[in-house]
């Protein structure tokens, strides 16, 4: 453990930190972690829960306000927080520093009392229900927050969990995040610019990181919770899931899988190049650790560029991002399967069955030409594949196998074709579909992976009767 | 795979080859004499860039794959920069390298993707060059001391699951070497505890040392289903082959700590368990040495003289020191009549010629036949 390993936590003003953990072996040695029992954590919870009144208190524009003073901050380059965002996270996330640039300008986007206050327009009309019964047509409705929310971060995307508690405490939820490991700095700083901008508001936040075991923290905790946001992978969420009371709400983010298809007007000779750079760019983006990151191409063929010659001005493209935004390490695991995928794609090309492949060598960006569409895409680093399609609106068929996994899908050239496109894709199970170039970052308020952000974390009161 | 398909090779058009012929038959002998007939310097060498030429030139989709890397029998020096084929391409080609003879045995890999089941296989032109490879590795690491040990076996026989390469090669054991074989485990995973019951009294009676054949996972199942106590001691000398793991399964023990528990539950010193590690993709196995050479279980494992290991870098695929993990690539003999070099997805390292396991890594695909019984078991556990 290095000098200036960085602290894993944030607590509220008032609780004090148990003992370090003795440091362990193995991959968290960026980090300095606190020695964590049930009993510490059920202290905790008593501390956050208390905070409620006092979050109650608060109107949530003043809410957006007060988050958006400490999110703003991670966009200013002047301000030593970003810095040491900056600093942290090219070690702690994995991915390399021009690309921790590029992820934490493009998180921090909506972490703005601009976003927030749309964010509340565009699920709530505004930050009134929250603050009290408004009239909507119906019987007067509020929604409630929770009384405590725990949300269990996955790391694979950094500011991911900062996003999280954002919009838990903007419900005025008590919140406590145990982020992945991937992910522990932004969070941690964002609570710390919190404290600063306004104690009040991070007595109700607590932001601490310890390894996965055998769930007895994880337990504790989710006892507790009355809503439990989970992201991760199938198994965790499986497990965690188990964890939680009957009666607490869940909202969940599994393992998602997302896709792209290429209509013939993108693939028009002088268009080409520029749409196989926003492919580039969407894959590239996380090192494809993005639930949104695209895995699978569709290109129509029939248009003025073939699919196999758009899978070469895919990996141009991806060479050339490699540029722009290196890649970062992959685990051995990661690379083994890109080795894998790599060889087995050589044989099938040499085999005669039409696959071709275009890799980086020691970069990870790889592109398969897959007609039969039978390889696996599961890899993470830069792997796509290119798969021929006659006609875009053969899509939904081929998607069919991921449907409980699917989450975008990227489009282009599809022209007027998009909208019965889109709806047949809806039907399938895709939760966004969008332009290649708006596909790495969504807005605020999408509905990740088909929920509101806000109102799947709210229980709405009616009154009846009422004047 | 060749130009043939697949079941061209398995209806099988018996035209000879006479190039395979010849190198099998060279090669059978060599692995059948087993290590009485040691192995010299450049032997292995000599012998593996004959298996490449050979494959090169039967093989076309190999030959152009090499082709492709600038790798052919006129370039190549050594074994470890013949091009090397993943594990995983034997889930989309029959990587076969024989013409003609067909393949008289499949062996399926097991596996579960996103997509659903997805087997690879094995095509295996000649069964007595396995049957060579197996057998005398293993009378040289599990029986070296005695002579036709009775046989209990939580494998399913091979006529109960004729695609699992660990079921052969059972069978070959109890064909060769064993004096009779007891059969615990059906087909479709169910273990026969009653029988396992009453054929433990009659070995424990007749007090000859027991040869004693499964799965960690079909172990564990055991010890949970018996009372403790209630299997006497095996007698003195019996053995134990186990394979598998438990890395991923619902339950996970320590190496350590499952040892003590089989030892304990059967009597069998931790000392005379032997862990051996195979996979479908390789016709040869690698063992430790606790009975062959009296070292500690989780020692390593050492792979016969016509098996070669080497570790690469995951990124570069260059090969790195010893003492350093990495991904590991075998160059197997046994497997002249597919692909000899192996890409594997599995981490470990070599150490003063052994090599150490990092377990199979969590993102990989459960493969290998004792997994794919495993899963079997899962499910009747599960109902």
């Amino acid at each position: 453990m290095s000098a200036c390993a960085f602290e894993a936590w944030c607590l509220p003003g008032g609780v004090d930190p148990p003992g370090l953990a003795e440091p362990s072996e193995g991959g968290e040695s960026s980090f300095r972690l606190l020695a964590i029992d049930p009993d510490w954590l059920d202290g905790l919870i008593d501390a956050l829960a208390n905070a409620r009144e006092g979050l109650r208190g608060l109107g949530a524009a003043q809410l957006a306000k007060v988050l958006g003073q400490a999110g703003s901050r991670f966009m200013d380059d002047d301000d030593p927080l970003r810095q040491e965002a900056l600093d942290r996270l090219p070690a702690t996330s994995g991915l390399s520093a021009e690309m921790c640039r590029t992820v934490l300008d493009g998180m921090a986007a909506n972490w703005s009392e601009g976003r927030l206050t749309t964010l509340l327009v565009d699920e709530l009309g505004g930050p009134q229900p929250l603050d009290g019964f408004v009239d909507q047509g119906g019987p007067q409705t509020m929604a409630v927050g929770a009384r405590l929310c725990v949300q269990i971060a996955s790391g694979s995307v950094p500011g991911v969990g900062v996003d999280a508690l954002i919009r838990s405490l903007l419900t005025k939820a008590p919140t406590l995040l145990k982020p992945g490991l991937g992910d522990v700095v932004l969070p941690v700083l964002f609570a710390r610019a919190l404290k600063e901008v306004d104690p009040s508001v991070a007595a109700g936040l607590a932001v601490v990181y310890w390894p996965g075991g055998d769930g007895a923290l994880e337990r504790t905790a989710l006892t507790r919770a009355d809503l439990v946001t989970i992201y991760g992978s199938d198994e965790t969420v499986r497990g965690l899931r188990a964890l939680a009371p009957v009666t607490a709400r869940l909202v969940v983010y599994h393992h998602r899988t997302s896709v792209g298809v290429v209509g013939r007007a993108a693939l028009a000779a002088r268009v080409a190049g520029a749409t196989a750079s926003d492919i580039a760019n969407a894959v590239a983006l996380f090192d494809q650790r993005g639930c949104v990151s695209p895995q699978v191409i569709w290109v129509e063929e029939g248009g003025e560029v073939t699919p196999s010659a758009f899978a070469a001005e895919l990996a141009k493209a991806l060479e050339a991002a490699e540029g722009a935004l290196p890649g970062g390490r992959l685990t051995k695991e990661e690379a083994s399967a890109v080795q894998q995928l790599r060889g087995t794609a050589e044989l099938m090309a040499a085999s005669g069955a039409g696959v071709d492949l275009h890799h980086g060598g020691v970069a990870s960006w790889t592109v398969v030409l897959d007609p039969g569409g039978g390889l696996e895409a599961s890899c993470i680093g830069r792997v796509v594949r290119v798969v021929p399609i006659a006609s875009a609106s053969d899509l939904p068929g081929h998607l069919a196998p991921y449907a409980p996994h699917l989450q975008t899908v990227g489009v282009a050239g599809l022209g007027d074709r998009l909208g019965a496109l889109a709806e047949k894709l809806a039907s399938v199970g895709v939760t966004r579909i969008a332009p290649f170039s708006a596909v790495p970052f969504p807005t605020a308020s999408w509905h990740h992976d088909g929920g509101g952000p806000l109102r799947d974390l709210l229980r709405w009161v009616d009154l009846e009767g009422g004047s | 795979m060749s130009e043939e398909s697949c079941d061209d090779f398995v209806k099988g058009a018996p035209t000879g080859n006479a190039h395979f012929e010849r190198l099998a038959t060279d090669l059978e002998a060599r692995l059948a004499a087993g290590f009485e007939q040691p192995w010299i310097e450049g032997d292995f060498g000599r012998l593996a860039l004959a298996a490449f030429a050979y494959q090169y030139e039967h093989n076309p989709t190999y030959r152009r794959f090499c082709d492709g890397r600038h790798a052919t029998p006129g370039t190549v020096a050594s074994w470890r920069t013949v091009p090397a084929v993943p594990t995983t391409a034997f889930k989309h080609l029959d990587l076969i390298s024989a013409e003609g003879d067909g393949a008289d045995l499949v062996f399926l890999t097991s596996g579960t993707t996103r997509g659903g089941a997805s087997h690879g296989r094995h095509l295996v032109p000649r069964p007595s060059l396995y049957r060579a490879a197996l057998l005398s590795n293993f009378r040289r690491h599990v029986v070296p001391d005695v002579d036709a040990p009775p046989l209990l076996s939580l494998v399913p026989s091979p006529d109960q699951a004729p695609d699992s390469s660990l079921s052969y090669m059972v069978g070959a054991v109890a064909d060769e070497i064993a004096s009779d074989a007891e059969w615990l485990v059906s087909g479709d995973g169910a273990i026969d505890l009653a029988r396992l019951q009453e054929v433990w009294r009659d070995v424990i009676s007749a007090g000859d040392p027991v040869l004693l054949i499964g799965t960690a996972f079909a172990f564990m199942h055991v010890m949970d289903a018996v009372s403790p106590g209630s299997l006497e001691p095996l007698p003195d000398r019996s053995r134990i082959m186990e394979t598998g793991g438990f890395k991923g399964r619902a339950r996970e023990i320590s190496r350590g700590d499952f040892y003590e528990r089989l030892s304990s539950a059967t009597g069998v010193p931790t000392r005379r368990i032997v862990n051996e590690y195979g996979m479908t993709e390789l016709l040869s196995q690698l063992y430790e040495e606790t009975i062959s050479a009296g070292a500690d279980p989780g020692s390593g494992h050492v792979p016969p003289p016509w098996l070669a290991v080497h570790v690469l870098d995951p990124t570069t695929l260059e090969p790195v020191d010893d003492g350093h993990q990495g991904l590991l690539a075998f160059f197997d003999l046994a497997n002249l009549g597919s692909i000899c070099h192996v890409l594997t997805e599995d981490v470990g390292m070599v150490r003063d010629g052994k090599l150490h396991l990092s377990g199979r890594h969590p993102g990989a695909e459960p493969r290998g036949c004792s997994r794919a019984m495993d899963e079997l078991m899962v499910d009747r556990v599960g109902q």
